[in-house]
């Protein structure tokens, strides 16, 4: 199934798009997607150690607007946003 | 009573005067308005600028679990509360953020006013890009969000 990780922050470096779409199996978790996303960093950027550390510092987000934990089951087509560590003020 | 919103700042600016006729009363004797502002300087560098990013709905969200908890671990009940956080690219001295507060009492206001920032700072999905002079940018380091691996 196909899953959309929305970027914010600093993971905006990590395309044009603001987004990234990926191919998973049913029953992937928010891991696997962690998995993905340094495959995703070593094929488009020679696996950045920076952006590598940035994917394992982040919180991610269900479609409905909660930071979920790593064992969260994603559902078909959802979309999660990655959440770098943040700053505001 | 609780504004919160994150303002897209190239549709309109953060207004002190909205803050102000939001939270006034002659239910409360004190308010407090705190402004967070583009400062020149960061790490020895000049900046020129701030582009700030947010999840919207994510940071309303922690406005408002904010403002509630105040009820419980301030044990401050009768307030008022305005923010606002600003997105997009900020110039130098404009305002990112404006946190207003009215309660009865100073005591009151200045603690809330507080807890409201350290809150937001530890808890609320925003960002900042600094520019600077020589054209460069960066993302800045932030803290990572609460986050149960397990």
């Amino acid at each position: 199934m196909k899953i959309k990780i929305e970027l914010f922050g600093v993971s905006r470096e990590f395309s044009k798009n603001n987004l990234i779409e990926f191919e998973i199996n049913n029953n992937s978790t928010i891991k696997d997607i962690r998995i993905k996303m340094i495959d995703y960093l070593d094929q488009n950027f020679n696996g950045n150690e920076n952006f590598k550390k940035i994917i394992n510092s982040s919180a991610f987000c269900s479609q409905n607007n909660n930071i979920v934990s790593d064992n969260y089951k994603i559902t078909k087509n959802e979309k999660i946003a990655i959440i770098p560590p943040i700053g505001g003020g | 009573m609780l504004h919160a919103k994150i303002i897209d700042i190239k549709e309109k600016k953060l207004s002190i005067k909205k803050a102000e006729n939001f939270i006034s009363s002659s239910n409360y004797g004190a308010s407090i308005f705190f402004t967070g502002t583009v400062r020149n300087q960061n790490y020895n560098k000049s900046v020129i600028g701030i582009t700030y990013d947010s999840h919207d709905t994510l940071v309303t969200k922690s406005f408002q679990e904010i403002y509630n908890e105040a009820d419980q671990k301030l044990n401050i009940k009768d307030k008022s509360v305005y923010i606002e956080h600003a997105k997009g690219y900020l110039n130098l001295g404009e305002i990112s953020i404006i946190i207003a507060v009215a309660c009865k009492h100073r005591d009151q206001a200045y603690l809330l006013s507080r807890y409201i920032i350290e809150e937001i700072k530890k808890r609320s999905p925003i960002w900042k890009k600094e520019h600077y002079e020589n054209s460069e940018s960066t993302w800045l380091k932030g803290n990572p969000i609460i986050n149960e691996r397990n």
